[in-house]
């Protein structure tokens, strides 16, 4: 259907894609995987006419083809649905889907009955009921993205491409995704399917093609290949090496001991929060469990001063915290690594150097003057402790892979010695390897006498990486898990218990 | 411009907005607004307090009679041909609708000479002012119909647009009187008449001067007036031909617009010294143009007299100009149109004919008559 | 000057653009330059730089608060009438002298600045239209303490518009000096760093703890003591106040040299040298068309291609 022979893109002071090939058959789920830097993105934006190729072809239906834009390709018949949602927020949901193609009455004016009735219909077909008259930023992200998926396969797509499309997704979204991808597939779609949930790829495709540093190093039936091996071909290390670390890098336990480091009591925020109270100790390591929606990242934001709760208080270390206030909670010693890394965490103009001494700079400064030796000593200090991959302090963040990112947010908050450290998904989106650092440092920080709270939807991480899991349901702790019980049945049953009906 | 330490100064929450904010916020803005009216009212004292202010433009003096009377064989206009009743303008009730703020000599003096005329004759007067916007305007008009005035006297924002007020008014049988600028409608039933200065004429007079003071030799440049504006393109127009007829070895080598602003017309005539440095004269379509031009020739380090400069309108800061040697010629643009006005309002509705175009008299300063004129000037 | 992000080599057309936007500018200056040699007569003399000079000092200043303001990714409309705000403070505190008078202007323009600061700041008006409200009521202030233009005779004030200091004008001086001030404190002051942050990428900046508020308000009265110090100055030179006209569409002449300069008008980059170039770059390109006699219409609509040039750069760069 669609693919591609010796594809060579080469940006400056990086090769991209290295010759490789790529053949996506109707009627079939193909994985793309690889760390990040691997060469997915560029190989699906080189599909979809996002950028030129250097070398290489691409044949689609038979004949050899340069899509020039996107707009070309999807023409073509190629969609894509991409991890963040590019549509348009203020318009209604039935205007984007049908964004450019809109039905047209007499006197060639948008027919709005009809339109709605079809988005209605194509919406229903993946098992969702939204009003299509409301504004589209109305919904909340999975909606959105469904109603992206719903847009990419009712323009006749031949070929559709997914790029982390499960990201902002709840279980139950995903279910109905699946649903979708099985659907397309029977009526001999080809669909590409990028992800770095590893279940997620056994569950739903048919054939994988692993890339890293712009190089194809395997392409062939997923099920013939088992998971230790799938991530060594990844990773390029030995299968040994994998076996023995497990998939997750995490130790286990710390020592924790003493008083609470922080204690937050009875946190409300209306309708979003209720009564909720967690305590650390230093060097603990509490996970905050629960489904999409739970109030995890508000919990996080109502300790960190980002959202100002209604009632409730917030003690560090013996001391309280005024509420509702960045930098009083800052200076208290909480940092926040927020989950949009994006658009909350990095300033993506400024240098890595930059980030990183940006919640440090009045400490670091005379009379208001930054002293850059200071700077300097410090960004070079974390640059090395947290291996750090850039061509220098003076990068721009924003050419980092998302790894990297989050290691110069870590190195932020660190430069400021925080006593309680919050992590909001700080593995989501970043490669394998990347992953595993990450993991071990946050075990550092807790060996050193941090207390840190972690947020994450990967179940595996959550209770590898934690000492007691607290779980949330609706805004409100529900259970709390501690000791042995630390299991993914345990919070399986924790989250799914009262047989609750949760949206 | 120091940077600031969080410890330095009162905290501001980073949340959402909430009332605490709101309270800062207003505070913050009362605060400013304190600061403001303190400069406004509090403790000023400008350059020149105790002495004397020359400027407050009262002192023109009203008594002049300025005027080209209906001249016989222009078009007239009538109560009969109007439609309207006689009336006694001593009992009547005028209303004055002025288009810009008195912000600058000329709207101060026209204003202050509608006033003036008015308690002369004991007429009494309502005033509006629309602050440069039309739709104000047409709305003051509206006004002062309903407020009750039997005649109208309006000083013109644009010469578009007026149809609808116009036809309120006619419906009414108002008599009005436009000055300074004439509307796009037909006089003796839209309006009565019109009352201004020829702008062209202006223009020719102003090159007569600088004939006169040049000997009709040279090169000279022309400062021009905001662009698209008909005062800008007759005052050139007049110039020009009257150059062309008259003075065949004068030429106008350059034109820029200095957009009737002191300002602009000193830096257009810095960056035209340099370039044509030979220049004999400048005319410059306003005295504050003018008035910048010597600020630029000071600047460059000429003397007085070593450029020509002739210029429009009359105001007082230009005619000291010719006192002190560094203007050659001001053409007037008489502003005091209130006794002409009221003049033909009350000829008007006594019954008799009035022109349906009233020329407005603009005398001329020169070097003969500035120090005498100065305390006519505006 | 001033530019704190070293950026990694992008792909070909991508870094012709980024040299476009970033060295445009200087290049532009230089031809104006190298065309004017050729063509304009008398154009090399120390009457003509010195000319040029002091005829974009005030623009430069108020360009440089500009700068700031859309550094943090606001801007700030105001500028032309707190120009005229400051000119009329002139003229009504210069009996206690020229100083006093300075200060009186500049607290004004600060006053100006602390309002559409606390409006953008503590209420989220949008700074186009807080600045926006500020740029009409100030007129109108100014207006009403003086209401029609005034000579100044001062002459503490003459030396200040016309004199000079080792054959440089006092306006160039200052003009120089405030050029090197806001490109120090860009680059080496806290605030500087932190206004950059905050106009890259405002929600990260907040949740890094920066004070957010008090940062932007700071930017604006910045900007208002900016512009009332040009105020001043171009009162100076006009030795009359003239709160009428003084500092009409400043604001534009302002954004455009900030623009033309290499400042994206997204934030988080302030250019001063750029800006400085992208004063004189305009300044010339008016200059060149006057002295050549040419309508005054093109140099609107060059202008007006110099600004599409710049923001096309900008843009095309910003795609990635």
């Amino acid at each position: 259907m669609l693919s591609v022979s010796s594809l060579t893109k080469t940006f400056p002071g990086a090769r991209a894609l290295d010759g490789v090939d790529f053949a996506a058959r109707p009627g079939e789920v193909h994985a793309l995987i690889g760390e990040n830097g691997a060469g997915k993105s560029t190989l699906i934006k080189v599909l979809t006419g996002v950028y030129q190729p250097d070398e290489g072809e691409i044949v689609f239906g038979g004949e050899p083809v340069r899509f020039a834009t996107p707009l070309a390709a999807q023409h073509a018949g190629i969609s894509t649905i991409y991890q963040e949602v590019n549509l348009v927020p203020l318009m209604s949901v039935a205007r984007n889907l049908f964004l450019g193609r809109e039905p047209r009455g007499r006197l060639g004016l948008i027919d709005f009955r009809r339109m709605h009735r079809e988005a209605d219909a194509a919406l229903r077909s993946l098992g969702l009921r939204i009003d299509v008259r409301r504004p589209l930023r109305e919904l909340g992200v999975g909606a959105q993205q469904m109603v992206a998926l719903a847009r990419a396969v009712s323009v006749d797509a031949r070929v559709v491409v997914m790029d982390e499309p499960t990201s902002s997704l709840e279980p139950r979204e995903v279910r109905t995704l699946f649903g979708v991808i099985r659907m397309l597939k029977e009526r001999g779609i080809a669909v590409v399917y990028v992800s770095h949930r590893l279940d997620e790829l056994y569950e739903v495709c048919d054939t994988v093609t692993v890339l890293r540093d712009g190089k194809l190093v395997h392409t062939g039936r997923i099920a013939d290949l088992d998971r230790l091996r799938l991530v060594s071909l990844m990773l390029g290390r030995e299968m040994s090496e994998v076996r023995s670390e497990g998939l997750t890098k995490f130790s286990g336990d710390h020592e924790a001991g003493g008083e609470p480091v922080l204690d937050a009591r009875e946190l409300t925020v209306r309708h979003v929060l209720h009564e909720v109270s967690v305590q650390l100790r230093p060097g603990e390591v509490v996970g905050l469990g629960g489904l999409l929606g739970s109030g995890r990242s508000e919990t996080a934001k109502a300790i960190a001063g980002a959202l100002p709760p209604d009632s409730g208080t917030v003690v560090v270390a013996g001391a309280a915290v005024r509420t509702g206030s960045t930098p009083a909670a800052i200076r208290a010693g909480i940092s926040l690594l927020p989950e949009d890394r994006k658009a909350e965490g990095i300033v993506p103009g400024l240098s890595v150097r930059e980030n990183i001494a940006l919640a440090a700079l009045p400490g670091l400064s005379r009379f208001g003057l930054v002293d850059d030796a200071r700077v300097d000593r410090i960004v070079d200090t974390f640059i090395k402790r947290l291996r750090i991959k850039t061509s220098g302090p003076y990068q721009k963040v924003g050419e980092l892979s998302g790894g990297n990112q989050q290691k110069v947010l870590l190195a932020r908050w660190l430069a400021m010695r925080p006593k309680v450290l919050l992590l909001d998904e700080p593995t989501r989106g970043i490669d394998v390897g990347a992953k595993a650092e990450v993991q071990r440092l946050i075990d550092e920080l807790a060996d050193e006498g941090l207390g840190v709270l972690l947020i994450s939807s990967d179940m595996e991480e959550l209770i590898e990486g934690s000492d007691r899991v607290v779980v949330l349901k609706d805004g409100a702790v529900v259970a709390e898990l501690t000791g042995d019980d630390v299991t993914e049945d345990r919070l399986l049953h924790a989250i799914a218990a009262e047989g609750g009906d949760h949206d | 411009m120091s940077a600031l330490r969080p410890g330095a100064a009162p905290r501001w929450g980073n949340a959402m907005t909430s009332s605490a904010v709101r309270r800062t916020a207003t505070r913050t803005l009362l605060a400013t607004t304190l600061v403001a009216s303190i400069a406004l009212t509090g403790c000023a004292k400008s350059e020149d307090d105790g002495a004397n202010d020359k400027n407050t433009g009262s002192t023109g003096d009203s008594g002049q009679v300025v005027a080209t009377p209906a001249a016989g064989n222009a078009e007239t206009c009538t109560v009969e041909k109007f439609g309207g009743k006689k009336l006694d303008l001593k009992s009547a009730t005028v209303g004055f609708s002025q288009s810009e703020k008195e912000a600058n000599p000329f709207r101060i003096a026209e204003t202050a000479s509608i006033k003036a005329e008015a308690g002369n004759r004991g007429v009494k007067l309502l005033t509006a002012n629309a602050q440069s916007q039309f739709s104000k305007q047409i709305s003051d008009v509206q006004d002062l119909i309903a407020k009750g005035a039997d005649l109208l006297v309006i000083a013109p924002l644009n010469s578009d647009g007026w149809g609808p007020v116009l036809r309120g008014a006619a419906a009414k049988h108002i008599p009005i009187v436009t000055i300074d600028r004439k509307i796009n409608a037909t006089a003796c039933k839209d309006y009565v008449s019109f009352i201004g200065s020829d702008f062209v004429e202006q223009g020719k007079r102003a090159a007569d001067q600088m004939i006169e003071a040049t000997g009709g030799k040279g090169k000279v440049a022309i400062l021009l007036g905001a662009a698209g504006n008909n005062v800008t393109t007759e005052r050139t127009k007049g110039f020009k031909d009257q150059i062309k007829a008259k003075a065949p070895g004068l030429q106008v080598v350059f034109e820029q617009t200095g957009e009737f602003a002191r300002e602009k017309g000193q830096q257009v005539t810095e960056q035209l010294i340099q370039s044509n440095p030979g220049i004999t004269g400048i005319y410059a379509e306003n005295d504050e143009m003018g008035l910048g031009a010597v600020n630029a020739l000071k600047g460059a380090g000429k003397k007085a007299g070593d450029v020509k400069i002739v210029t429009i309108d009359g105001t007082r800061n230009a005619v000291q100009g010719i006192v002190d040697g560094w203007i050659d010629g001001v053409i007037e643009s008489n502003p005091r149109f209130g006794p002409l006005a009221f003049q033909t309002l009350d000829t008007f509705t006594k019954g008799e004919k009035v022109s349906q175009n009233i020329v407005i008299q603009d005398s001329a300063y020169t070097g003969k008559n500035a120090k005498s004129g100065l305390g006519k000037a505006y | 000057m001033t530019d704190l992000a070293l950026r990694r080599a992008p792909a070909d057309r991508e870094r012709m653009l980024g040299l476009l936007q970033d060295y445009g500018v200087y290049a532009g200056v230089t031809v104006l330059i190298l065309a004017n040699i050729a063509f304009t007569p008398h154009f090399v003399s120390a009457e003509n730089f010195r000319t040029q000079a002091v005829q974009v000092a005030p623009v430069l200043i108020v360009a440089l608060g500009m700068a700031l303001a859309i550094g943090s990714e606001g801007v700030d409309l105001s500028v032309g009438s707190v120009m005229a705000l400051a000119t009329s403070l002139v003229s009504l505190y210069l009996g206690y002298g020229p100083w006093i008078a300075l200060i009186v202007a500049m607290l004004g323009g600060a006053a100006v600045g602390l309002a559409s600061g606390s409006l953008i700041a503590h209420i989220g008006v949008q700074p186009i239209v807080a600045t926006l409200a500020l740029m009409v009521a100030v007129r109108g202030i100014a207006l009403v303490m003086l209401p029609q233009l005034k000579d100044v005779r001062d002459p503490g004030m003459a030396t200040l518009g016309s004199g000079d200091l080792l054959g440089i004008p006092y306006l160039v001086l200052i003009a120089a000096a405030l050029a090197l001030l806001v490109g120090f404190t860009v680059r080496r002051t806290t605030f500087g760093r932190q206004l950059l942050a905050i106009g890259d990428s405002r929600p990260a900046a907040q949740l890094a703890g920066l004070p957010v508020r008090r940062v932007l308000i700071l930017v604006y009265i910045c900007s208002g003591v900016l512009a009332a110090i040009a105020g001043v100055l171009a009162t100076a030179r006009l030795q009359a106040s003239d709160p009428t006209s003084l500092g009409n569409l400043m604001e534009l002449s302002a954004i455009t040299a900030v623009v033309v300069g290499g400042t994206p008008l997204s934030g988080g980059r302030i250019r001063v040298g750029g800006t400085v170039a992208g004063a004189v770059l305009i300044q010339l390109l008016t200059a060149t068309l006057i002295k050549h006699d040419l309508p005054p219409s093109w140099t609107q609509i060059a202008q007006a291609v110099v600004i599409v040039l710049a923001v096309y750069a900008a843009r095309e760069r910003g795609k990635r």
